[in-house]
């Protein structure tokens, strides 16, 4: 009897000390995560200038505005034109990698290496990313149009970033850079997750390396490619550091077909005279919203999928 | 059913990944605001602690113009008990940062300082102590500063909140040789009347044209002079003739040929400044022709050696442009005149005051004095900056007379002064920043046929209203 007390104590102790464990993630997590949405949401109905002056709610005044704003609606389609090129290539680079690696004849060694290799630049800080890039494609003396010239490719240097034909074509390729690595390791893991029987049993029946992909891997790996697919919409509709690094003070013409909609979120929110949170914060939210309708779409057809 | 355990692990995965993800990324406002802090040595162009280490006071000075560090050092070394740190910050990142640590309560900076269209917000937030109370009652000082500069510095109830150490009234400046070979005059007074207004502009880059100059280097050198009227009257966007004159002065110059297509700040437009440059093309200027790089001293000679050449007869500058021409007119210098513009105009300007938080205020109050009303500072930053204008009435009145050797011994201060008395502070708004880039991006869509004046004029008035919606505009 005595020692069941006992026992009973020491458990309820030990829940305790989990709670302990678990504070410092909650409180950064309610801080800085939490926080800011609910007041984000808070602000999205008000009006308010970034001063000590509190903000005064207007109600759906700038959800009414985000709606009829043009450019909001320009900057969406920016920013869905941008990740649209980026999915390509990195959808793209990242198939072709997976074929090679996952090819049965050839079985290719290192991959764990390669792996790590083609993750890197995922691992670069946006900013490192943008600053290299601004330096390979600077006009003047960028290194990219020095050896275009060199080679005769081109005559005149090529103004990468300041010419709005080709600033838009930049960031979706820094993009689909810096993802392809990642969507080749979900690839992957897709392809190791198939059964091999199925693999052995096309060789058996004497399927070719094309037959083989297009009738095996390729149909088996749709769900990892829809899963791929919408969280790269999902990430890329909220594409801001790398154009806002590297486009963000040039001559506004570059700016009006590079803008994203978080750069015309952080116009409002932090550079036009005075800020005009609120509307930034609605404009936050409808992203927001996009978003969740996105996501709402992928469970649906994930989900029927595996049905 | 393997497939499925891969997808749901991925799914897990990829959460944990989001969720690192959305405390990097800080697509909300609030928490922009928070990563702020992080984001602040990127932003920090320099600081510098000058004065005693074991001094027993101490200033914190936020600034975007890196002179204050000149004025803190000497302030220092008048005041040893005193230890000044100068933060000098982007111009772009001032505002958020200013906003960010006063919203937040904090007590430094003690100094925090404005460009003219920053200054309107700053004032409405509260930032800047009121400085007609006691203990320092600066209206008493009133007399002591050029009218216009005093007045930008007051809020819109008329209270004093900052004080600016310099003028920046615009003026034309142009080659005196030219001018006496095509003109038979190189008299300020007489030259000034070739730029009298926009028409007379015109028909002076003709007649320049004809004898083999150019009347610019670029086209946008009556830029300073343009903003003869508020952008927003009364809550009212306001567009007016002289608005629409600037816009077809602008597009007339180079559609017409009149100017050597050079780009504010590029290579030619300084090199202009020295004698001859070659006139480059409209495409060149609008970047749609890449060959010549106008960027690049070192290949723009060799890319542009077979072009006919030129000379440029003047350039519309604020008075700090007397530095810039001292550093490159080489063997120009002495050739130079300073002529007043089609109508009075300002740029720029470093207004300082104290925070309303600060817990030195006193102190502060001290540095705002010695930087802006003390005519032995003011002295000295002449001879330092090697010819700024400062804005105290005595020490301009006492270098009325000085003359100035790269501008053919021209008394500039006094002209300065006298064009800073023509300057109405009202037209600055808070909009100004907005509403002049769209409209220059207007102005620039129509003259490189990027669109039609009419579509141009459209997207300037989506983009104000756009911005901002309570603006009544008609158009």
């Amino acid at each position: 009897m005595a020692d069941q007390v006992v026992k009973k104590t020491k458990k309820r102790d030990l829940n305790k000390t989990g709670y302990l464990f678990v504070l410092p993630f909650v409180i950064v997590f309610l801080t800085f995560s939490i926080y800011p949405v609910i007041r984000t949401f808070y602000l999205s109905f008000s009006e308010y200038a970034n001063t000590p002056k509190p903000p005064v709610l207007v109600g759906f005044k700038n959800y009414a505005r985000v709606f009829g704003d043009k450019f909001f609606w320009q900057a969406l389609g920016n920013t869905v034109r941008i990740w649209g090129v980026n999915i390509i290539l990195q959808l793209g680079l990242a198939f072709l990698l997976t074929m090679v690696f996952s090819d049965f004849k050839y079985k290719i060694y290192g991959l764990p290496v390669f792996r790590a290799i083609y993750y890197l630049p995922n691992l670069i800080a946006a900013t490192s990313v943008a600053f290299l890039f601004k330096t390979l494609l600077d006009w003047r003396f960028g290194t990219v149009n020095q050896i275009l010239q060199a080679a005769h490719i081109t005559k005149t240097p090529i103004n990468w970033l300041g010419d709005p034909k080709y600033a838009g074509m930049v960031i979706a390729v820094i993009g689909a850079w810096m993802w392809f690595g990642n969507s080749f390791i979900v690839l992957m893991a897709g392809v190791q997750g198939i059964n091999r029987d199925y693999f052995e049993a096309a060789a058996i029946d004497g399927a070719g390396r094309w037959t083989v992909f297009g009738k095996i891997t390729l149909p088996l790996l749709r769900p990892i490619m829809l899963y791929v697919f919408v969280t790269s919409l999902i990430g890329g509709l909220q594409l801001f550091d790398v154009p806002f690094l590297i486009i963000g003070n040039s001559v506004s013409n570059v700016r009006g077909s590079i803008q994203t909609v978080v750069m015309y979120l952080y116009k409002f929110g932090f550079e036009v005279s005075p800020n005009q949170v609120g509307y930034s914060a609605a404009i936050a939210y409808v992203l927001f919203f996009i978003i969740l309708i996105v996501s709402a779409i992928q469970f649906k057809l994930l989900g029927s999928k595996e049905d | 059913m393997k497939l499925k355990k891969v997808v749901s692990a991925l799914l897990v995965g990829t959460m944990v990944f989001g969720l690192t993800a959305c405390g990097e990324s800080a697509a909300t406002p609030a928490a922009d605001t928070a990563a702020e802090t992080t984001a602040e040595d990127a932003s920090v162009k320099d600081s510098a602690v000058t004065g005693n280490a074991d001094a027993s006071e101490k200033l914190v000075i936020w600034t975007l113009a890196k002179d204050l560090e000149s004025f803190a050092e000497r302030y220092a070394e008048q005041n040893p008990d005193v230890q000044v740190e100068t933060v000098v910050i982007e111009p772009a990142d001032y505002v958020t940062k200013v906003q960010t640590a006063l919203n937040g309560g904090a007590t430094e900076p003690d100094i925090i300082v404005g460009e003219p269209q920053m200054l309107e917000d700053m004032f409405d937030a509260g930032y800047f102590e009121d400085l007609n109370q006691a203990p320092y009652n600066a209206q008493d000082y009133a007399d002591q500063i050029v009218d216009y500069v005093w007045k930008v510095g007051q809020d819109k109830d008329g209270i004093q909140r900052a004080i600016s150490y310099q003028i920046t009234p615009a003026g034309i400046y142009y080659r005196r040789d030219i001018a006496t070979e095509v003109f038979g005059t190189d008299d300020p007074e007489e030259v000034g009347k070739l730029f009298a207004d926009y028409d007379t502009i015109l028909n002076t880059a003709q007649t320049l044209k004809d004898k083999g100059y150019r009347i610019f280097a670029s086209d946008a050198e009556m830029n300073y002079f343009s903003g003869d009227s508020a952008w927003v009257i009364d809550g009212k966007l306001n567009v007016d003739q002289g608005r629409r004159d600037y816009m077809d002065l602008s597009i007339k110059l180079y559609q017409d040929d009149l100017t050597a297509y050079a780009n504010q700040w590029s290579t030619p437009w300084y090199q202009a400044m020295s004698g001859e440059v070659p006139i480059l093309t409209a495409d060149i200027q609008s970047y749609a022709d890449d060959s010549v790089n106008v960027w690049d001293a070192e290949s723009f000679d060799e890319a542009t050696a077979d072009m006919e050449k030129t000379q440029v007869f003047a350039y519309g500058l604020p008075s700090w442009g007397v530095l810039t021409l001292r550093d490159n007119v080489g063997e120009t210098s002495g050739k130079w005149g300073v002529c007043a513009g089609p109508a009075y105009g300002f740029g720029g300007g470093t207004f300082i005051g104290i925070s309303s938080l600060s817990e030195r205020k006193e102190r502060a109050w001290d540095f705002v004095k010695f930087v802006t009303l003390n005519e032995e500072t003011a002295d000295w930053w002449i001879e330092k900056s090697e010819g700024d204008t400062v804005s105290l009435l005595s020490v301009l009145d006492k270098h009325k007379d000085d003359e100035n050797p790269v501008y053919g011994g021209e008394k500039l201060y006094s002209f300065w002064l006298k064009q800073a008395e023509g300057i109405d502070y009202s037209k600055v708004t808070r909009y100004d920043k907005v509403i002049g880039d769209a409209w220059g991006e207007a102005i620039s869509n129509i003259k490189t046929g990027v669109a039609t004046e009419e579509e141009a004029i459209n997207t300037f008035y989506d983009t104000v209203a756009a911005t901002y919606p309570d603006l009544v505009i008609e158009r």
